[in-house]
């Protein structure tokens, strides 16, 4: 049975949704859905979380001053401009409207449609009717399992799956810098596409907002850090028990990370610490936790690991480390989303298409030219297949001095935008993602073609306007842009 | 590479007795047909979650063994008979013992597995009833969950088995339905919170509209 009702929201407009039977219920709320499904309306299952005042407080900082999705103007987080809101928009499913009637509840957008199945996702036909419709929690394309029964072309790629990573490392730096922790990052909170690329933050309303009293959540199983795993038994208001926060947060985030890129947990392995499968687990995932590829400490390391941090270049490598080594039982030294987000474009830079036309994973990093193979499916790259900009940005203060700005790796029709051009971009929600330039192979020869960068010069020093090319020859040096901040780019081929 | 992911079995115990023919044994298929389709849609419970079907008349049989979500075949069910509940009960701890994987030193076991009972009478096989529900009491191998269903299902007896027994008043469709979306409801919450703190209380959601817990 269906009937319409409406929502009457504190501002007091007022809001029809559809009221239906056994709507979708998670851990805290339940949910209803816009007549056209364009938004919906959701309650709490327990009265008492209702009836909170720090609940309410919480959520109507969230909605106001603390919303990364509406600009300044709008009312929503200070220094947000419209681009900027609108950019994280899509990045998170951001309540936009509390209820006071028929009782206390928020109105979120839905979810885009890019992150629901459509029709024949499953290999299997019962599987893609059972599937049409629900949302593409991260589970469905990490686990080995699951991707198993998926059509290939749900799955994505390696390239993708990098891009959701980004993606999800900055919606998460976006959280921490206004001080808010979401607190239940997970496998279930975070819907990613990997066909686009794309992920969206949901379950926004039980963020640790500052200064006001925390959300009663314990997180969700395998993304839990194991500090407040450890002090689970303690009650509530305990000064001993942890509970989670944006270091908590940090470790959720490596794990998803971790997932996304090679398709296992970093915590799951051959270990065991007690016959009591439940014992074992809470053992495992908290006070004994270990790294599966923990290089000092292999008792948990599996027996056929094929593909290894090592394998996603050094600076992810070391951040991996970072999280699961040093700060996986010391908070304080977990990476910060940032530092998430700036190795994983750099990791992007260095992209490769794997020459193997079979090769599932399409892409790989290829972080050192003198091993160029796909870890994925053994193919190596041909040599005359590997091209290289060495980036150099001036020095400031030191005419006629440059220090080195990053590496790209470059490929036939591969785009370059003004985050390789100039030194002062960076490619975050603020950057211009107009392409600048691309590479192409004509001939057997590689080409940059300038699109719309303003004063690029050649490796002789003239001039090359947009619609031009600059030949890509080893050992070739030219200015990205005479400006200021333009990169001298310096070319490397085969090596 | 290898999987170090427990499975979570769970057994369905459905009473197929002759008071369930009709509309409840056809409610009991659609119910299956429901949970299989919720259950394949969570990624968790497609993960971990294995199930299994035993149903009792006058006898009682495992008509499905513990298999993969993706592999399980709706089984073929009908009424008619008396109720071998004890026999159902000697059924499942033979089952438990033979497909759940232990955990050893060097092994990783299964999660202890969930059962759910739904019955709408009474055992008519009292002594090995008797018998059977001690011993599953006391060995502690399962989460335990028994359904009464009727005016006529009796709780005192699914009380020796274990202590979570839900009543529910009629065994119309609709009660049943709420039941089996209970169920799965039930599993997914267990294939999501499997790391609880240990010895914590087993956490089921909140029991439908309609139904009682019973004390």
């Amino acid at each position: 049975m269906e009937r319409t009702a409406e929502a009457i929201l504190t501002d007091g407009r007022r809001l029809p949704y559809v009221i239906k039977d056994d709507p979708p219920r998670g851990g805290m709320k339940y949910t209803y859905f816009a007549p056209d499904r364009s938004y919906v309306v959701q309650f709490f299952n327990d009265p008492k979380n209702a009836a909170d005042p720090n609940l309410r407080k919480r959520i109507e900082a969230i909605i106001g001053k603390y919303n990364p999705t509406l600009s300044e103007e709008e009312g929503g987080a200070r220094g947000g401009t419209k681009a900027a809101a609108d950019y994280f928009a899509g990045k998170f499913c951001w309540p936009f409207a509390i209820v006071q009637s028929p009782e206390f509840g928020i109105v979120c957008p839905a979810y885009p449609s890019d992150f629901l199945f459509s029709d024949n996702a499953s290999i299997y036909p019962q599987m893609s009717k059972d599937l049409k419709g629900k949302d593409k929690k991260s589970k469905w394309f990490t686990s080995e399992k699951l991707r198993q029964i998926m059509k290939e072309r749900e799955l994505g790629d390696f390239r993708s799956m990098l891009c959701i990573s980004i993606n999800l490392a900055r919606a998460v730096r976006r959280m921490h810098s206004a001080g808010l922790a979401h607190s239940d990052l997970s496998c279930n909170n975070v819907l990613i596409d990997p066909i686009s690329g794309g992920c969206v933050v949901i379950d926004i309303d039980s963020l640790v907002v500052p200064g006001i009293y925390p959300p009663e959540v314990i997180g969700t199983s395998g993304y839990i850090a194991p500090e407040v795993l450890t002090t689970l038994g303690l009650p509530f208001g305990d000064p001993k028990r942890n509970l989670p926060n944006a270091r908590t947060d940090l470790h959720a985030l490596a794990v998803l990370i971790y997932e996304y890129l090679l398709f296992r947990h970093p915590l799951s392995g051959p270990k065991i610490y007690s016959k009591d499968p439940d014992e074992d687990e809470y053992l495992s995932k908290g006070e004994k936790a270990l790294f599966i590829e923990n290089p000092y400490d292999r008792s948990n390391r599996p027996p056929d690991l094929a593909i290894t941090i090592s394998d996603l270049g050094r600076s992810l490598e070391s951040l991996f480390l970072r999280a699961f080594v040093d700060g996986l039982h010391c908070p304080d030294e977990r990476p910060t989303a940032m530092e998430w987000e700036k190795a994983l474009v750099g990791a992007f830079d260095l992209l490769h298409p794997c020459e193997n036309p079979n090769c599932a994973a399409g892409w790989f990093i290829l972080h050192d030219p003198a091993k160029p193979v796909c870890p994925f499916c053994g193919t190596k790259v041909r040599p005359e297949n590997i091209v290289r900009f060495h980036l150099k940005s001036r020095m400031r203060g030191s005419p006629g001095q440059w220090k080195e700005a990053g590496v790209i790796n470059v490929y036939h029709n591969m785009p370059l935008f003004k985050w390789h051009i100039y030194s002062d971009v960076f490619p975050d929600e603020k950057a211009d993602r107009s392409m600048a330039a691309y590479v192409c192979r004509v001939n057997g020869e590689f080409l940059l073609v300038n699109r719309s960068v303003h004063s690029m010069r050649s490796p002789g020093g003239n001039i090359v306007p947009p619609g031009q090319a600059i030949r890509l020859k080893d050992g070739a040096v030219f200015l990205m842009s005479d400006e200021e901040t333009g990169c001298l780019c310096e070319v490397s081929c085969g090596r | 590479m290898s999987d170090f992911n427990r499975r979570l079995p769970v057994y369905l115990l459905l009473d197929c007795s002759g008071s369930m023919m009709g509309e409840p044994i056809e409610a009991v298929r659609q119910g299956i047909k429901t949970l299989l389709s919720e259950l394949r849609s969570d990624p968790q419970a497609l993960e971990t979650a294995y199930l299994s079907v035993i149903t009792f008349d006058s006898s009682a049989r495992q008509i499905v063994p513990l298999t993969e979500l993706m592999n399980f075949k709706e089984p073929q069910i009908s009424a008619g008979g008396a109720t071998a509940m004890g026999e159902a009960l000697m059924v499942l701890m033979d089952c438990i013992n033979s497909e759940v994987r232990k955990s050893s030193e060097t092994h990783k076991g299964d999660w202890r597995p969930l059962v759910f009972i739904l019955t709408d009478g009474s055992p008519t096989d009292t002594e090995r009833f008797n018998t059977a529900a001690g011993e599953l009491k006391n060995a502690k191998i399962a989460n335990i969950i028994a359904c009464a269903a009727g005016a006529n299902a009796r709780t005192e007896y699914l009380k020796r088995i274990t202590e979570s027994v839900l009543m529910m008043n009629t065994l119309s469709a609709g009660d049943l339905s709420r039941f089996f979306a209970w169920v799965s409801g039930s599993v997914k919450m267990s294939s999501k919170s499997l790391d609880a703190k240990p010895g914590a209380a087993f956490e089921l959601p909140p029991p439908p509209q309609g139904f009682v817990i019973v004390p």
